[in-house]
């Protein structure tokens, strides 16, 4: 058994995911037919063989938990550790709403204490990626660092005015961060994963707190790398990964998902991604359907046309309905004669006979849950 | 201590189901997939757990090792609870005997310690050979009702295939007066369905009593049936109107999975009150490229389709190559179909592979076979009706 743990943090700013993020944490988007974003992070750290995973929830938290219940799809559900879910609670010094990543730590720092692990791994939820994570440890204990980050090169991770790049020597270490440039100078983005001992962590975060400090990367690991109080490493990750945080950025990656590189680079047979599931009976494919380029999840029923899009679990799609680079999340209809493009359908939406939605390619339009058009 | 039980399962998984051919080599009957992602015994267990029976004992013999794995903790029918569950009863070695099961009715005779445990008031007796969707607590209510000992689930047949059924003769108020195995001349279309539910008092005795006569050959339908009709116990038959079907053929069960292709549907598989548990694979969803048709075709996880389908089931991971073609057939978990190959009327047992340009099965004729990790060079052509397992020569 490993002697790590995790912790997922899903409390990242959501503005840009508009109505996607209304009833919901970005952790519990419903992305690529039958996943929802976390289910990308928990199977990556219970694929690396960590059984001792934290969630800690922030606002609009009850869709994950449903979808997490008692962690029985990741093999969670152990008497020794497994997952615990870690809501936001008022205390004295807590609000419930966590300013930063910090407070959130701070605030479940009996979580940290009651673990036993002498590592841990802490993951942002708003990058999807399929690490090998006993890679990463094995990394981080090779090279003697207190701290380890993981980063890509990948350009499309890159954004103006967001995110964490960092500048790295030829040993590996962390030599500059830059958080939230208005353009990036560095090419390695901070994916968001990193590694320390579970020890150092409960100091750092209770040290910074207690200065009125929020933010991980720029009040402590920037800090860190500035004063040279602790050796700060960098570990590539070399696999795909995407970044949601834009209704593009979201739309973007369901759309990668149906080039077969792409899905293949992700769902890989030695590392699978666990989920919920709905059982449902396989997709059905009417007498008249004409589908091309899609993934489809159990449960539809497809009549119509539909082109570069992507399915959830129980979509109808019926006769001369056609549907070109749209997404449809769970139980979502479009009847007859009706024509959607470039749209994401929310849970259980419905496009009416013979109604038409064309979005432009570049801001899909989002129809929200339970909305009938 | 294990609490009280109003009624125990006991499912009958057991038989090869030799009249599936290769399809049963290396795997029990219950366990051959069926619909694009269930096995047959995912029926018999989800109307368990759709009808509020938690405990179910399932009685293995034959190749366990798949069915085992399959059942594992129960979790995908929400049985894995601590008070009942799922339980897989093989034969086992007893300080003075130990036998493998003898018949149906040894199979429960030797396994009532288990039930005991539970000192139900009912027993309900399954088995792993039929898709149907049945709600057992309306039957036990009907066996309540009639204050019956035994009350065994009929269905009505076509009268011309009578004589291939056990028939019930009843009366005007559903009590059995006779019982027919294979009659020549039917008096009824009532058929056992294979589905009964005992007193428990009741079954204890006759199974208690059946093991004393050396002659019996412990068999419910032959020997437990008619002496409690002998015995003028009260009998009731149990009408089903139901889809129900037979899979114990390959042309059965190539015909219940196209069943499923049919609109509407005979077996409602959407309906959200009862649904068909299955154990998941976990695969990504299925995807279809540019370029690729599909039509009248069930396609589940992990499906890749390149070349065109039509009146197929395709289950889990199962990849079409560009060109390929499938027709009216039904492809197992894993499988592969290559590159211009042409797949008509068959079944393509798991992680198979149908080598480029080879050509499975006829529009015509009886259902074609390729058994579970049967690779099939290419080019070759295998005829309607043939099965193709290791022995095969090309």
């Amino acid at each position: 058994m490993k002697d790590v743990m995790g912790i997922i943090y899903t409390g990242e700013g959501d503005a840009q995911l508009r109505e996607l993020t209304i009833t919901r944490a970005i952790a519990a988007l419903p992305v690529a037919s039958r996943y929802r974003v976390i289910d990308f992070l928990v199977s990556s750290m219970v694929n690396g063989g960590i059984k001792n995973i934290g969630v800690i929830m922030q606002k609009n938290y009850h869709s994950l938990m449903d979808h997490l219940g008692s962690g029985k799809e990741w093999d969670l559900h152990g008497k020794i550790d497994g997952l615990h879910i870690l809501p936001p609670f008022l205390t004295r010094e807590n609000v419930g709403i966590y300013p930063g990543v910090l407070d959130a730590l701070r605030s479940n720092t009996n979580f940290l204490i009651r673990s036993k692990q002498e590592t841990v791994v802490l993951s942002n939820s708003s990058i999807i990626y399929n690490a090998k994570m006993d890679e990463l440890l094995k990394f981080h204990q090779e090279s003697g660092a207190d701290l380890t980050l993981l980063y890509t090169k990948d350009e499309s991770m890159k954004r103006n005015e967001s995110g964490t790049y960092l500048a790295i020597d030829e040993n590996q270490n962390v030599v500059d961060i830059e958080v939230d440039p208005t353009h990036p100078s560095h090419d390695n983005t901070y994916m968001q994963v990193l590694v320390m001992k579970r020890e150092l962590m409960r100091e750092l975060v209770d040290k910074a707190v207690a200065h009125g400090l929020h933010s991980m990367d720029r009040d402590v690991i920037q800090q860190l790398v500035r004063d040279g109080h602790a050796t700060v490493k960098a570990c590539e990750y070399k696999g795909l990964c995407w970044r949601i945080d834009s209704v593009q950025s979201f739309f973007k990656f369901n759309m990668d998902i149906l080039d077969p590189k792409n899905s293949k680079g992700i769902f890989r047979d030695d590392m699978p991604i666990f989920t919920k599931v709905r059982d449902e009976m396989p997709a059905y494919y009417g007498d008249h359907c004409n589908v091309i380029n899609s993934i489809v999840a159990d449960g539809c029923q497809i009549e119509g046309t539909v082109e570069n899009s992507v399915l959830f679990r129980g979509v109808k799609i019926a006769p001369n309905a056609h549907v070109k680079n749209c997404i449809i999340m769970q139980d979502g209809q479009v009847h007859e004669g009706a024509y959607i493009e470039n749209c994401i359908l929310d849970k259980q939406a419905i496009i009416k006979r013979n109604s038409r939605l064309i979005g432009p390619q570049a801001y899909p339009i989002v129809i929200a849950k339970d909305v009938v058009v | 201590m294990l609490r009280k039980k109003t009624c125990v399962a006991m499912l009958l998984a057991g038989g090869q189901g030799s009249r599936l051919g290769i399809l049963t080599k290396n795997v029990a009957k219950p366990a051959v997939p069926f619909g694009g992602k269930y096995r047959i015994i995912d029926f018999p267990l989800s109307n368990c757990t759709n009808s509020g029976i938690d405990t179910v004992g399932v009685l293995t013999q034959y190749q366990p090792l798949e069915l085992n794995a399959y059942i594992g903790s129960g979790a995908p029918w929400d049985l894995d609870i601590s008070n009942g569950g799922v339980f897989v009863l093989p034969p086992y070695q007893k300080a003075k005997s130990g036998e493998w099961y003898r018949g149906t009715a040894n199979a429960i005779y030797q396994n009532m310690a288990f039930i005991e445990q539970y000192n139900p008031d009912y027993v309900l007796i399954l088995s792993g050979d039929h898709i149907y969707k049945m709600d057992y607590n309306a039957m036990l209510n009907f066996h309540i009702r009639h204050g019956a000992d035994a009350t065994i689930a009929v269905r009505e047949v076509p009268w011309e295939e009578a004589s291939r059924f056990g028939i019930m003769n009843t009366d005007s108020e559903d009590r059995i007066i006779e019982f027919e195995e294979k009659p020549k001349n039917p008096k009824s279309n009532k058929a056992s369905m294979g589905v009964y539910i005992f007193t428990w008092d009741k079954l204890r005795h006759y199974l208690t009593e059946d093991e004393k006569d050396k002659k019996s050959s412990n068999d419910f339908g032959k020997n437990i049936i008619p002496n409690m009709l002998g015995d003028k116990q009260v009998l009731v038959a149990y009408s089903f109107n139901g889809y129900w079907k037979d899979v114990g053929t390959i042309e059965s069960l190539w015909e219940a999975n196209m069943d499923l292709l049919e609109t509407p549907m005979p077996i409602d598989m959407h309906d959200k009150k009862w649904r068909i548990f299955a154990r998941n694979p976990g695969m990504p969803p299925h995807y279809i490229a540019k370029g690729a048709t599909v039509s009248d075709t069930l396609i589940t996880e992990g499906c890749e389709v390149y070349g065109h389908v039509s009146h197929s089931v395709l289950f889990a991971g199962v990849v079409i190559e560009e060109g390929a073609s499938v027709e009216s057939s039904v492809i197992m978990p894993g499988s592969v179909i290559k590159r211009g190959a042409v797949v008509r009327r068959s079944i393509v047992a798991e992680n198979a592979v149908i080598g480029a340009g080879a050509i499975v099965g006829e529009e015509e004729g009886n259902v074609a076979v390729v058994g579970q990790g049967i690779t099939l060079p290419a080019g070759v052509s295998v005829a309607a009706g043939q099965q193709v397992d290791e022995s095969f020569t090309f």
